[in-house]
């Protein structure tokens, strides 16, 4: 039976192969932070790690994932520790909040291995639609948490 | 802090801490361990009411505010916003209608506790005040905790006449306290709609007639074992039980129904060609209803020196919130429980008691957070859809749009054309004003009758802040059946950009500075040309910029505020390049200084989206875009830097600001692409090609 490993754990998932690994992690594993956007991989609200690389999960499949390693918001710290999560928080980067999920875990390959990334290096990385406009909030709580 | 549960209507219940919870009010609620549970009568949908509206209890309870719980309050009359006599949070009223109430909601409940707090230190209650979660005895300093009276203060009669603060002794409004609901933003625990998990709970996805207006012929079965319920406008798969219930599968087995659909004869005018050039004739030749009127147009055109015309178009846009349109609803024969990520959560309500038969109190709505709203979810399809699916089906189901079925099934900006023809006199001012807005109408498709006014469709066409000697506004509904609805600053970003722009034009045509032309038509308006000023300070107006830069301003008055932008801008290989956004606002008191500015952030992101690249066309009433893929949205790389500044204003009405920055953004672009290229853009979008 094919399985899934989502923050650590191994789940034995019957779903239709084709089944894209966001909708396994929302309605089979059941966790909820990671978002439904556009179903066809341009906006990012589904961003999630696989094998420690950020990428939206919408379209890719089960039949596909094999082995790979997961990390879902809910994965990225126990209690809202990261870097990331503390800087959004004092910069107050959140509106309505449905694409931070997506933005945080794509902003996790900017400060990984203790990198100081550029403006110009964040603006190639966070291509993530956010609707309310935190851009400018998001560009300085990366920084913060790089920083840190 | 952190959001609360909703009321329970009784009036206490245990917390996983053991603490008990005692309901002061229908707004207040102690628990023995200090918490204090604040019920916000508006949405949270990213624009900060949870502490907006928190704050302003909170002010006059005077609370610790890191014991303070915000959690949205049920449906109920007492919860209607004041301004709009529903349960709604639209038209940047959340805090306008509440401030006063809510002033008074605090000040009663404090009153109870210094009451019942005064009675257990033995002292009379004149002697103590509230303050910071205690209730203390100002004589000897001697406190009690506001928990620990909850139970007592519980029991009293709420006062008839309470006594407010004066507002310079104010502590928690105009401060900038952290929102309650962001910790569960950034760890994935935010409930939104379709994160609600229900007990046996299926998962439906819908597709609707992609001809607007058409209607199910017949239907065929789905794949994947789904059912399929028919909706009447369009039919719904929803997946059996089991390993393979998943939300994608049902908006998989959704596309492969069979239908015939039923396709209404005036689809074939449904084209976004014949819609604009119907209008375009309806802008020359139609029968306006006046909407305002100052003095003798056509006189004081006749006696014009110079009288100038303009034509602007503007296409529908779709909402396009980041979370689609979802509701999850449980029926049985004897109650309906709906989750909703919903703007008006008693309209809900109502469209589910009308589709069960049930009586409205047997509708139990629980308000989800929002994944935006920007006016999609003050409509009831969704609901309605979830609500006839479980009641078809007997089971409670998660029902969710696709992206392709949010773009294709929104109710859309409306489409405009607006005319402006202005008189000048020979020193380059003013003397007439003749403005005409043709577009369909939002509320004549929710039952205004025909030949009344939509003042949905004039505002921010009407009662300018400019004193034109001679006026006339009126609006010429549009036929088209499109459906159209409440898009965030609704008639604002329609007219302003036509008003705005005109306005450029006639200061360039009279070879005047766009500010001092403005200045002088918002002459002996004190807080208009601060405003105005503000920003163009802010903005570097006038000041050296490199050569390839350019600026353009704006300033337009909605939702009884005031604001200003001015927007640089350079082109790199003819492409609009964004600079930098400076602007300034007064919307009289600000509550909370950090979700004001945010709540500007996001309009003036919001504005340049739409004025940039968005649009929605039509072919024969079938929506011709369906996902972000072919739907440019600002993003990081497009980000230009913010600066906004807001100012404040004593003792004036407050105004609202989640819409404000909004209309803004189209007339600046355009006003400032002219500057920089001499060409002129009368159309939106401004980039359609980008």
């Amino acid at each position: 039976m094919p399985s899934l490993t989502v923050n650590g754990q191994i789940y034995n998932i019957e779903a239709d192969p084709l089944t894209p690994v966001l909708w396994l992690i929302r309605d089979v594993v059941g966790l909820k932070g990671t978002k439904f956007g556009c179903g066809v991989g341009v906006c990012g609200a589904c961003t999630a790690l696989v094998n420690g690389v950020p990428q939206s999960t919408c379209n890719i499949v089960l039949a596909d994932i094999g082995s790979a390693s997961i990390t879902t918001i809910e994965g990225l710290s126990a209690d809202s520790s990261n870097p990331l999560q503390l800087a959004w928080i004092a910069q107050q980067v959140p509106q309505c909040g449905y694409c931070q999920s997506g933005q945080i875990m794509r902003a996790t390959q900017l400060i990984a291995g203790g990198a100081n990334p550029t403006d110009e290096e964040i603006d190639v990385v966070m291509n993530n639609i956010c609707v309310c406009g935190t851009y400018s909030r998001i560009r300085a709580a990366i920084h913060e948490a790089a920083g840190a | 802090m952190g959001v609360g549960l909703p009321a329970q209507g009784h009036t206490r219940r245990r917390t996983q801490t053991e603490a008990t919870i005692y309901t002061l009010t229908a707004w207040v609620s102690v628990g023995t361990d200090d918490s204090v549970t604040i019920l916000c009568g508006s949405q949270e949908m990213g624009q900060g009411v949870f502490s907006g509206l928190a704050q302003i209890v909170g002010e006059e309870l005077r609370v610790d505010w890191t014991q303070v719980q915000v959690g949205p309050a049920p449906v109920g009359a007492v919860y209607d916003n004041p301004l709009l006599g529903a349960q709604m949070t639209a038209g940047s009223s959340s805090v306008r209608g509440f401030f006063t109430p809510l002033l008074y909601a605090g000040a009663t409940a404090r009153q109870m506790l210094v009451e019942a707090g005064a009675k257990a230190l033995g002292v009379a209650a004149k002697d103590c005040i509230a303050s910071n979660g205690q209730v203390v005895d100002t004589a000897t300093g001697a406190s009690i905790s506001f928990g620990a009276v909850a139970e007592a203060a519980s029991k009293l009669k709420p006062p008839a006449h309470p006594k407010l603060y004066s507002t310079k002794t104010y502590v928690l409004i105009g401060q900038s306290v952290p929102r309650p609901e962001l910790p569960a933003k950034v760890n994935g625990t935010t409930v939104y709609g379709a994160d609600v998990v229900v007990p046996n709970m299926v998962f439906g996805a819908v597709v609707l007639c992609p001809t607007r207006g058409g209607t199910v012929a017949s239907v065929g079965k789905a794949p994947y074992g789904a059912q399929v319920v028919n909706l009447g406008t369009g039919v719904a798969a929803v997946v059996s039980p089991g390993p393979n219930c998943t939300t994608w599968a049902a908006i998989e087995a959704s596309k492969q129904i069979k239908v015939k659909w039923t396709i209404p004869s005036s689809a074939a005018q449904q084209t976004s060609s014949l819609i604009l050039a119907e209008a375009e004739t309806l802008l020359a030749n139609g029968t306006g209803i006046v909407a305002q009127s100052v003095g003798n147009v056509a006189g004081a055109q006749a006696g014009a020196a110079k009288v100038l015309s303009f034509t602007y178009i503007l296409p529908y846009l779709p909402h396009a919130t980041l979370e689609t349109p979802n509701c999850t609803a449980n029926v049985t024969s004897t109650a309906c429980e709906i989750w909703a990520p919903t703007q008006a959560p008693a309209a809900a309500q109502a469209q589910a008691a009308a589709i069960t038969g049930l009586a409205l109190d047997a509708v139990t709505v629980n308000c989800m957070q929002m994944g935006g709203g920007l006016g999609r979810k003050l409509e009831t399809d969704f609901v309605t859809y979830a609500v006839m699916a479980s009641k078809a089906l007997g089971l409670p189901v998660q029902m969710v749009f696709s992206r392709e079925q949010d773009f294709t099934q929104d109710q859309y900006r409306p489409m405009a054309v607006c005319g402006v023809t202005i008189g000048l006199n020979a020193a380059g001012a003013i003397v007439s004003w003749d403005f005409r807005n043709v577009s369909p109408s939002i509320l004549y498709q929710r039952g205004l009758p025909q030949g009344q006014l939509d003042d949905q469709a004039v505002e921010g066409a009407v009662d300018l802040p400019y004193a034109f000697p001679n006026l006339l506004v009126d609006w010429v509904p549009s036929p088209a059946t499109i459906p159209v609805g409440f898009w965030r600053s609704v008639g604002n970003s329609i007219n302003a950009f036509a008003v705005e722009s005109a306005i450029d034009e006639t200061a360039l045509a009279t070879k005047t500075d766009p500010l001092a032309y403005r200045q002088a038509l918002l002459a002996g308006d004190a807080r208009a040309l601060a405003v105005l000023n503000a920003a163009a300070t802010l903005g570097g107006w006038g000041t050296a910029q490199h050569s390839g830069y350019a600026r353009g301003l704006a300033y337009v008055e909605s939702f009884g505020s005031l604001a200003a932008a001015v927007v640089q801008i350079t082109s790199v290989s003819g492409v609009i390049q964004l600079v930098n956004v400076a602007c300034a606002a007064d919307c009289g008191l600000v509550i909370n200084p950090n979700t004001a500015a945010q709540q500007i952030e996001g309009g003036i992101i919001q504005g340049l989206t739409s004025a940039l690249w968005s649009q929605m066309n039509f072919t024969k009433g079938v929506a011709q875009t369906q996902n972000f893929d072919f739907f440019r949205m600002i993003r990081m790389a497009d980000m230009p830097p913010i600066q906004v500044t807001l100012l404040q204003t004593p003792d004036v009405a407050i105004g609202g600001l989640g819409e404000v920055g909004v209309p803004l953004m189209a007339p600046a672009v355009a006003n400032a692409w002219a500057a920089l290229t001499g060409k002129r853009l009368r159309k939106l979008p401004l980039f359609p090609q980008a």
